[in-house]
């Protein structure tokens, strides 16, 4: 163990239980805190009783390009910013903070949580590695997650020019179709 | 309206408002920065007022809360759910998140 004092264990613990709560996946817990991997999966059964899912994370730029995902990953980048440019948070309690803006403003707005910590998480590390970019829409000067390199001259988000069945996947038909049935 | 009743109404609404960010603030800081468009600064000054000095703030007659969209565009997205009202919420905080704050000069 290189652990050597109490408090710092103690504290690593504590965020590792927030981070469980949150719905973080072995992958990031092992890397984010300086647990052994036998605490982490001991705490993870205590918080969630169950094991962790098995199996490496996703690995790929693309699964933020999709419509929904996008404006999703793009939201979140937002929050992440603001928090950046006015607190003095910063690496990973600044994405907790950004991803729990998320979750409650999801949750508020009744709309699919589309991130999971997990994929925040790993949507960040992406922009560290300079993988992806924000993207300034030429239409509404937001801004947007995009593949790094891409160019952006005359770039439009995706919020500006809709795509003709954004939002209307297997699942959005299938709550149409239960409202209309309890109508 | 006599000049009176608005002048109660403002007194009202500001003591309402000073009251809410301050328990926003308490509460959970950054989301209510967020929420607010207010910067640290601003943010500090509304945590450690003491109930008499907000009530001393509530009771001029000035609006203390300022409109804060002053963007055609993201009053557009707000007020007119023409298309996906869902998107153009999203669309909205997307861009309120971008903008900057209110700071103490």
């Amino acid at each position: 163990m290189r652990m050597k004092s109490l408090i710092q264990d103690a504290q690593e613990t504590q965020r590792a239980m927030e981070m469980i709560e949150l719905g973080a996946r072995m992958q990031m817990l092992e890397s984010e805190t300086g647990l052994s991997r036998e605490r982490l999966l001991k705490l993870y059964k205590e918080i969630r009783g169950e094991s962790p899912p098995k199996g490496m994370l996703p690995f790929s730029t693309d699964w933020f390009m999709p419509w929904q995902q996008n404006v999703h990953a793009s939201l979140f980048m937002a929050f992440l910013g603001f928090i950046q440019r006015n607190t003095g948070l910063s690496g990973l309690d600044a994405t907790l903070k950004a991803f729990r803006i998320y979750k409650e403003h999801t949750e508020n707005q009744g709309l699919d949580q589309v991130m999971s910590l997990t994929r925040a998480w790993t949507l960040v590390r992406f922009f560290d590695a300079k993988m992806l970019q924000l993207a300034t829409c030429t239409c509404c000067q937001g801004q947007f997650v995009a593949h790094a390199y891409d160019p952006t001259k005359g770039y439009v988000c995706g919020l500006c020019n809709m795509p003709a069945r954004a939002g209307k996947g297997k699942r959005a038909a299938a709550r149409e179709e239960a409202v209309a049935a309890a109508m | 309206m006599k000049a009176t009743d608005v002048q109660s109404e403002i007194k009202e609404l500001n003591l309402a408002y000073l009251m809410l960010a301050q328990q926003m603030i308490k509460t959970s800081r950054e989301s209510a920065m967020l929420k607010l468009g207010v910067g640290s600064d601003v943010a500090d000054i509304i945590e450690g007022l003491t109930p008499g000095q907000i009530l001393r703030m509530a009771g001029s007659d000035m609006m203390l809360c300022r409109f804060r969209f002053d963007d055609g565009l993201l009053v557009n997205l707000l007020a007119n759910h023409e298309r996906d009202s869902a998107a153009s919420r999203i669309h909205a905080a997307i861009l309120a998140a971008g903008r900057p704050v209110e700071q103490v000069a």
